[in-house]
């Protein structure tokens, strides 16, 4: 970059003309002159004014009186004003008795009914093999004595999914047949994918205090927006040329929707259903923080007291509910696709006899006198595997001859990545990170997202949480460059070999599956609590979307073009560097910005299990009821989010989308 | 496939100066110095595309008129101006004597209904639903009880060859069967008009020839009224009573097959026309000559409506030129020479019937 600002600044004029000649042929540079240009400009006042350490004092506004001061109104008027008692008290309250009333289902279903129901539904929609997975998976969860918590969450996720489904598909009927409201709905369903679940919490806590209702709304925010999407896009995508005969043949707007639109959209409604499903249930987990219940809270209460064996207890009915779900509708749209299941006429002696036999079975367990799993059948993992994780701490911690320990890796982390990066980035002028921001996003980008960037970096500044937001960053970035290594390299050799690949999917498959929140155990049973096992779960959570879009990335490259570099003698190692590498450059990026916004989820969430920063903010706004303090670390998330997003998402995939 | 009464009856179709620009501000295009421009400057210009130009003509009952023109000289967009699927710009357009573009909702829906049923080149069907769903669809939209229309249905899919499909879903088809389902889609509704929209474009040569038989056998036994849009020649030439030649929007030259090779309107037709087998178009009624002394008694008689093929092989059996006999009267006669120069595309005279 100096070298080309001298260039130009030389009133040579034939090193002017080469330079000019550079910078048109190199676009990135002349956007990175015209920013060393305008810095030189700005920086020599901005710093003469307000100094270049930290996010000077001066341009920050506290918030957090009159955030105080309004949430000290919420509570005074909660019971009193028109709007909470007509408005949020109804919604409050219409919430929790629905929760309640599907939860009064189940129980009175017993396990027995819950078993048969889920079993027989996993059956008719996706067939024998996810039927027996899910009565095998049922029975662990009663078996691991998790049945009751089990339920609460289902009655949550039936809720939640039930009202983002209808929510997001209101909202995806509005997008799909205006395109005004598609294109002002567009880019804020894009950004909500991209933000933390963490981030959600807190506005719900403000207006609806603790409890399963504002758990219920916030999983709904978080969970309605794919399905939203999807649908707007499979409407909008439905072939032209049938629309066309569907009018043709005198079709009224109405007919049209319900016999063509939405029937040709239905494999993306369906994806939808899945995503939301998929997305509810990490919300539902997560929101035990503000007092969801049910498995979460397990796990939460187990992981605040670092009790690996209980947290595993209920982190293993997590899994199993999110494979079990996950396959059902997954299949579910798969046979869509295949139109071998002649539906009507077979239809309702089906759903009646599944009705049948699932009432059978709830009275049969009324009869035995066993409504909830019984207590004999249970195996009480905590204390072996407690003791198993006492065996790691005592063997694998420290003193491995060799390799160190565990604690030891951990510990070097800290030491020597996490806590020079945190130093370095706290120690930059607050206005070069700005800048550093802004050339990032511009590069890669339009100066529009660059702007976007650099004013949700800024915000960050003004509310006051510039250093513990580096702090955050700073994981954020160890905990990426180890997810790149690893998922690059993975996804190459997976590319590469059809053995590894055809190992790795089932394995890629349960990862993608489990929610955030789980990946929390094995890191603290390894670890220990503290920022490297934040990191730890972050990369474990964000390698298998990264080894998975880099592998499809480098198998889509135009076989052509492979062939032709074959043709030339090229070798393995050349094919790879030369032809493929670049060729999958624009999925190698995906997978980057992928790995940021999967890495910033677990790392804020990682608050919880001492990894400190923004997300502990959230925690303890949360535990002490100090919602101002948690409200402003979780806008410190957003901006993070949407600034981590702009600046590793291309132009050309801005577009595309 | 001449219909004798085609002339006498009122048109189907009557369309006078039909235009349909697409673009910003297109109304203002029609009539105005702009329209002359060339396609590139009045895009250039206003950014407009004109896809038809000030077309006028009549469809007959019962015939199958057929537009014909290169890719993107405005076919489809001519086609769908008639049932409004495209908005014209300008001009008229009457079904029968009722305006079409002054037609509302209502009415518009119900001569899609039942009046103008259409056909796709790339078919449009329903992908979830059975052959027999699909081909009942038009019907369902009317709003026909279930029974009576898949009774309906089953007579059409047996109508185009396809009994025994009746549950297939159309991913499980072949292109042609495909577009038999489509075919009997739009006619299930009965219809007066059929509308294609080049049916056969995406189908390989034999089944295209195929599909061809069938709609001729169609038209032979119903009698339908068709619309037939097609960029291969000839394809024109086997279905058409009249071809109209499209060209940058415009109809060029609107006539039977007979005056299209035999007398183009202009230097694009004539090479459009250029390699056709002219003996198996023109007729001797084109092709003869005045009889002169004695020639309008001997000699093999032909009707003036014998193709120059069937007529050289009678000259060649008879070593003579033959007469043309209509009504015991004998309109003239054709001989090797007034023959062969059909053949070479040698203008010749045209002889008064
Ligand atoms: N929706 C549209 N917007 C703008 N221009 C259009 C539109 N539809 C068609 N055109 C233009 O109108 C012209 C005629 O198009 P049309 O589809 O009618 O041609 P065609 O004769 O059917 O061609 P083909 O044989 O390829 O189907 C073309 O120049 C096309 O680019
Ligand atoms: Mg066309």
């Amino acid at each position: 970059m100096s070298a080309v600002t001298t260039a130009v600044a030389k009133p040579d004029a034939g090193a002017v003309h080469t330079a000019r000649q550079l910078l048109v042929r190199h676009r990135g540079l002349a956007k990175l002159v015209l920013l060393a240009v305008v810095a030189a400009v700005v920086v020599p006042m901005v710093n003469s004014r307000w100094g270049s350490g930290s996010w000077p004092h001066a341009l920050t506004v506290d918030p957090s009186g009159s955030l105080g001061k309004a949430s000290n109104w919420i509570i005074d008027n909660r019971d009193s004003s028109p709007v909470f008692l007509y408005f949020f008290g109804y919604v409050s309250y219409g919430v929790g008795y629905a929760v309640r009333a599907v939860y009064l289902v189940l129980l009175a279903l017993g396990w027995t009914g819950v078993t048969a129901a889920a079993t027989l539904l996993a059956w008719r929609f996706a067939g024998l093999r996810v039927a027996v997975t899910a009565l095998v998976s049922l029975a662990l969860c009663g078996a691991l004595g998790m049945w009751v918590p089990t339920m609460q969450t289902l009655a949550l996720m039936v809720v939640a999914v039930l009202a983002s489904v209808v929510v997001g598909a209101l909202l995806g009927l509005a997008g799909g047949l205006s395109d005004r409201m598609f294109r002002a709905l567009r880019p804020v369903l894009d950004t909500m994918q991209v933000l933390p679940a963490f981030a959600y919490l807190l506005p719900f806590v403000w207006i609806f205090g603790i409890g399963v209702p504002p758990a219920v709304l916030a999983t709904v925010v978080y969970a309605a927006p794919p399905m939203a999407r999807l649908t707007a896009l499979g409407l909008r995508g439905a072939d032209a040329g049938v629309l066309e005969a569907v009018t043709s043949l005198g079709a009224t707007g109405r007919q049209r929707l319900l016999t063509a639109r939405l029937p040709l959209a239905r494999k993306q409604l369906l994806l939808g259903v899945n995503q939301t499903i998929m997305m509810a249930l990490s919300m539902a987990v997560i929101a035990s923080v503000i007092g969801a219940g049910g498995l979460g809270d397990r796990v939460y209460q187990a992981l605040s007291t670092v009790d690996v064996g209980n947290a595993l207890a209920a982190g293993i009915p997590i899994v199993l509910l999110a494979v079990v779900l996950d396959r059902t509708t997954a299949a579910a749209g798969a046979r869509l696709g295949s139109a071998t299941v002649e539906r009507s006429g077979r239809g309702w002696p089906v759903w009646a006899g599944i009705a049948a036999l699932t009432a059978a079975l709830a009275l049969i367990g009324r009869l035995l006198n066993s409504a909830s799993w019984p207590g004999g059948w249970t195996v009480s993992i905590a204390a072996p595997v407690n003791s198993v994780v006492g065996w790691i701490t005592g063997h694998l911690n420290s003193g491995v001859p060799v390799i160190g320990g565990t604690a030891d890796w951990a510990a070097g982390f800290t030491t020597w990545v996490l806590d020079p990066l945190r130093g370095g980035l706290q120690g930059l002028p607050w206005w070069s990170v700005l800048l550093i921001v802004g050339a990032l996003a511009w590069l890669i980008s339009t100066w529009r997202t660059a702007l976007t960037a650099v004013l949700a970096m800024a915000a960050i500044g003004v509310l006051g949480v510039w250093s513990v937001s580096l702090d955050t960053l700073s994981q954020v970035l160890a905990a990426l460059a180890v997810t790149l290594v690893v998922g690059i390299a993975v996804g190459i050799v997976a590319a590469r070999s059809r053995r590894v690949e055809a190992l790795l999917r089932p394995v890629l498959d349960v990862f993608q599956t489990m929610p955030q929140f789980v990946y929390l155990i094995p890191v603290v049973a390894l670890f220990g609590a503290g920022r490297a096992a934040g990191a730890a779960a972050a990369v474990a959570y964000a390698v298998p979307a990264v080894v998975r879009i880099t592998t499809q990335g480098l198998q889509q490259v135009d076989p052509g073009a492979m062939e032709a570099a074959r043709s030339l003698g090229a070798t393995g190692r050349q094919q790879l560097r030369q032809v493929q590498l670049p060729l999958a450059r624009p999925a190698l990026l995906l997978a980057v910005n992928q790995g940021v916004v999967l890495v910033l989820a677990v790392v804020v969430i990682a608050g919880m299990i001492g990894g400190g920063a923004l997300g502990y903010n959230v925690v303890f706004g949360l535990a002490q009821g100090d919602l101002a303090t948690g409200l402003i670390g979780g806008t410190a998330i957003v901006c993070l989010g949407l600034m981590l997003d702009r600046v590793t998402q291309p132009a050309a995939a801005t577009k595309e989308r | 496939m001449t219909n004798a009464d085609s002339t006498t009856s009122a048109p189907v179709f009557s369309v006078r100066n039909l235009w349909k620009v697409f673009g910003p501000k297109a109304d203002r295009i029609p009539g105005s110095p702009e329209a002359d421009l060339s396609a590139e400057e009045l895009r250039a210009r206003t950014g407009c595309t004109v896809a038809v130009r000030d077309v006028s003509f009549d469809v007959r009952k019962g015939e199958v008129f057929v537009v014909m023109g290169l890719s993107g000289s405005g076919k489809s967009t001519l086609v769908r101006c008639l049932t409004r699927l495209i908005e014209p710009t300008a001009g008229e357009i009457a079904i029968e004597g009722e305006d079409v573009r002054g037609m509302d909702r209502a009415q518009l829906r119900d001569l899609r209904r039942h009046r103008a049923a259409m056909v796709f080149q790339h078919f449009g069907l329903l992908p979830h639903r059975t052959v027999l769903d699909n081909v009942a669809y038009g019907l369902e939209i009317q709003g026909t009880g279930k029974a009576e229309r898949r009774a309906r249905a089953a007579e059409m899919v047996e109508k185009v060859g396809l009994a025994g499909l009746e549950g297939r879903r159309p991913g499980q088809l072949s292109g042609g069967q495909q577009q038999r389902v489509g075919l009997a889609r739009a006619l299930a509704v009965d219809p007066e008009v059929l509308l294609f929209d080049e049916p056969f474009s995406a189908l390989d040569p034999l089944i295209r020839r195929d599909m061809q038989e069938e709609v001729i056998r169609l038209h032979r036994e119903e009698g339908r009224t068709m619309v037939f849009i097609t960029h291969d020649l000839s394809e024109a030439l086997r279905l058409g009573d009249r071809i109209a030649l499209m060209r940058d929007g415009r109809i060029v030259q609107c006539g039977s097959p007979e005056e299209i090779v035999g007398s183009p309107a202009d230097e694009y037709v004539r090479d459009f026309v250029r390699d056709v087998p002219r003996e198996q178009v023109l007729t001797v009624r084109r092709a003869m000559r005045p009889a002169v002394a004695g020639e309008a008694q001997g000699g093999p008689a032909l009707s003036p409506a014998t193709l120059v093929s069937e007529a050289i092989e009678a000259v060649a059996r008879s070593g003579g030129p033959a007469r043309v006999v209509e009504g015991g009267r004998c309109l003239g006669v054709v001989d090797h020479q007034r023959l062969l120069a059909v053949v070479a595309g040698i203008e010749t005279e045209k002889v008064a019937a």
